[in-house]
């Protein structure tokens, strides 16, 4: 319930605003009008909603437009199976920058994301810069997550975050952080993230991020990259990754034993010419204990003429965990200067265990989007699943996008 | 010290350029100049499984080009339906990661790189959808080993060790309390001990003030 007050107070700031005709600022946003049928997996009904969807940017506020709000949410009304509404902030903040040059100050609801840990929170983010060739943020809040109906947050989840960065360094990114949550129980987490990228020779880049789970004492994730790009179109990654699994503090899983798994992955990317551009991968997966998976992956994107895009992934995986086999199709078709159409498929060949034995999955989608004026368009998107749960089963959404 | 000195102050001279100005500019005519910085395009094919380098620091640049929605369309859902390729049926945005019959396949999709699915969800999305279906429908391997019907495991057959060790968060979908884990691992019964060489006790007591402690050991014997 309250979030569906604060999509109200999101859509009727809108509102107001725009009514203030003595106000000089600039609104600016989308309002998405959607109806939606879907399956609901777990209720196992069909379910028809209709929803609207509003982005809301706020500018030139102040003169020297230092002052912004930024707004993202979601209500949506069932019209068949009386579940009501439902409604979702993404986020509602207001931003000021460069206050005395220094200064940068963010309140509402967020993102946030240091090296150390992400979180959506209701609350604030501090940067100061300029002060120096390292610059500081601090952050904190209630710590927004969400769970299958809604908002999951309880009384006691808060997030908080500190972190130190190099600024201004044209080929060097650094980063140290402290992110801490907390739950009802206590700390949840703890841990110390670094980041750091560095360009080399004008055709390399070397990259690694870790974090260090403090109550286990554990460097919990590493990654460490390189990319070797000869041209702009060509390019090599090597990565190696590894990380335990990391449970909340407050949880009994936290205090079991676990495996480390690593993860390591060589691709290129090469962009052959403005028509076509390819891409390939392998990953070698450890699980630990004699477990391990490999898995290839190909792509590429045609652009035979330049009103038709041809997407195809696929990949291949097989070891510890199971054997897929499969990947997504897509035709992109500009037919006129208003009309997009669009269709695709994704389809996988899996075998969870030797018990079930080879199962599919398909998805056929077609979809067609038509821009009615500047500033408004309509679309049309509908899916037919087939797979072990539905033989057939008919999913869409229809669009009327109004930007103003 | 010196020679650091030095490197740090010509870096300084070469700042970051700011891309506010160029947001409209399609990805492939970031080249341009990109090409001759030595800079490597950051959004490549790639940018799905690389972009958390670029974006999960703080001071990332993200938002000189993208508005919040764009990373929080995948991460926390939303989705305006612009992108017809994209779809969001159940009211949000579905990444292409989740592609075909998802629900099905995500065991699979899960083993690569574990800590992936905690990236947009908490662990109680998690454990809200498993409860929904009834205990004994789930294809565990470990626990197939005594029928499909009985779905329960016989610790002296051992796998459930290796499994759980490889893979707790799987384990914690279906038993978000660990109730299960404790009928053998609580030391009020003298169960085996679960815990790591080196475990550091201390910290998991402080920071929870002994509750989860208390779950397995009496109070005062940790």
């Amino acid at each position: 319930m309250a979030i569906k007050r604060k999509f109200c107070l999101l859509a009727g700031a809108t509102m107001l605003l725009a009514s203030t005709a003595a106000w000089s600022a600039e609104i600016h946003g989308r309002s998405s009008t959607q109806f939606l049928w879907f399956n609901d997996i777990f209720t196992e009904q069909k379910q028809v909603e209709f929803g609207e969807y509003l982005n809301l940017s706020v500018s030139k506020i102040d003169k020297d437009n230092k002052l912004t709000f930024q707004g993202y949410g979601r209500l949506t009304q069932d019209v068949r199976n009386g579940e009501g509404l439902n409604g979702r902030l993404y986020y509602l903040y207001g931003d000021y920058h460069d206050l005395y040059n220094k200064v940068d100050l963010r309140f509402g609801r967020q993102f946030v994301n240091y090296a150390a840990g992400t979180a959506l929170i209701d609350g604030g983010k501090i940067d100061l810069k300029n002060v120096g060739p390292v610059a500081f943020s601090v952050m904190g809040g209630r710590n927004v997550f969400f769970d299958l109906n809604g908002e999951g947050t309880r009384s006691n989840d808060f997030a908080f975050g500190v972190a130190a960065y190099l600024q201004g360094f044209q080929k060097t990114d650094a980063e140290v952080s402290y992110f801490m949550k907390f739950d009802k129980d206590g700390i949840a987490r703890d841990q110390v993230g670094a980041s750091v990228k560095q360009y080399l020779f004008n055709s390399v880049k070397v990259y690694s991020d870790a974090r260090f789970d403090m109550p286990s004492e554990t460097v919990s994730e590493v990654l460490a990259g390189v990319k070797y790009f000869p041209t702009s179109d060509l390019i090599f990654t090597g990565e190696w990754y590894q990380s335990y699994p990391t449970f909340d503090s407050t949880s009994i899983y936290s205090i079991f034993a676990v495996d480390r798994y690593q993860e390591g992955v060589f691709r290129v990317d090469y962009t052959i010419n403005d028509k076509i551009g390819v891409n390939v991968g392998y990953s070698k997966q450890d699980y630990g204990e004699g477990a391990d998976a490999d898995v290839y992956e190909i792509g590429c994107r045609i652009r035979p003429i330049e009103k038709l895009q041809v997407n195809l992934n696929y990949d291949k995986r097989s070891g510890y965990g199971g054997q897929l086999n499969g990947g997504i199709a897509e035709v992109i078709y500009q037919a006129t200067k208003p009309l997009e159409l669009a269709a695709g498929i994704h389809f996988d060949v899996y075998e969870r265990d030797r018990l079930t034995g080879e199962e599919t999955a398909r998805k056929f989608w077609v979809g067609g989007k038509y821009k009615l004026a500047k500033n408004m368009s309509a679309s049309l998107r509908v899916e037919d699943d087939n797979n072990v749960s539905y033989a057939s089963d008919w999913q869409g959404r229809a669009v009327f996008n109004y930007d103003f | 010290m010196g020679c650091a000195l030095v490197y740090l102050q010509q870096q300084s001279y070469a700042e970051k350029v700011a891309h506010k100005e160029y947001s409209d500019m399609e990805i492939k005519e970031c080249n341009s100049c990109h090409k001759s910085e030595g800079i490597a395009p950051n959004h490549d094919s790639d940018f799905v499984r690389g972009h958390r380098v670029l974006a999960s620091k703080a001071g990332n640049n993200c938002n000189q080009c993208h508005e919040q929605k764009w990373c929080l369309d995948c991460h926390q859902g939303g989705g305006t339906g612009d992108d017809l390729t994209k779809e969001n049926f159940g009211r949000d945005y579905k990444p292409k990661s989740h592609r075909s019959d998802f629900i099905t396949i995500h065991p699979i999709k899960a083993q690569d790189n574990p800590q992936s699915c905690y990236r947009c969800h908490d662990t109680k999305y998690c454990s809200d959808c498993h409860s929904r279906f009834p205990m004994g429908n789930m294809r565990i391997k470990s626990h197939l080993m005594l029928g499909p019907n009985g779905q329960k495991y016989s610790f002296a057959l051992g796998e459930h060790a290796t499994e759980a060790r490889r893979n707790l968060q799987s384990c914690q979908a279906c038993h978000p309390d660990g109730d299960v884990c404790i009928q053998c691992h609580s030391a009020k019964i003298g169960g085996t001990n679960p815990h790591p060489r080196g475990f550091k006790a201390g910290n998991f007591r402080d920071r929870s003030d002994g509750k989860v402690c208390q779950k397995c050991h009496l109070p005062g014997s940790f």
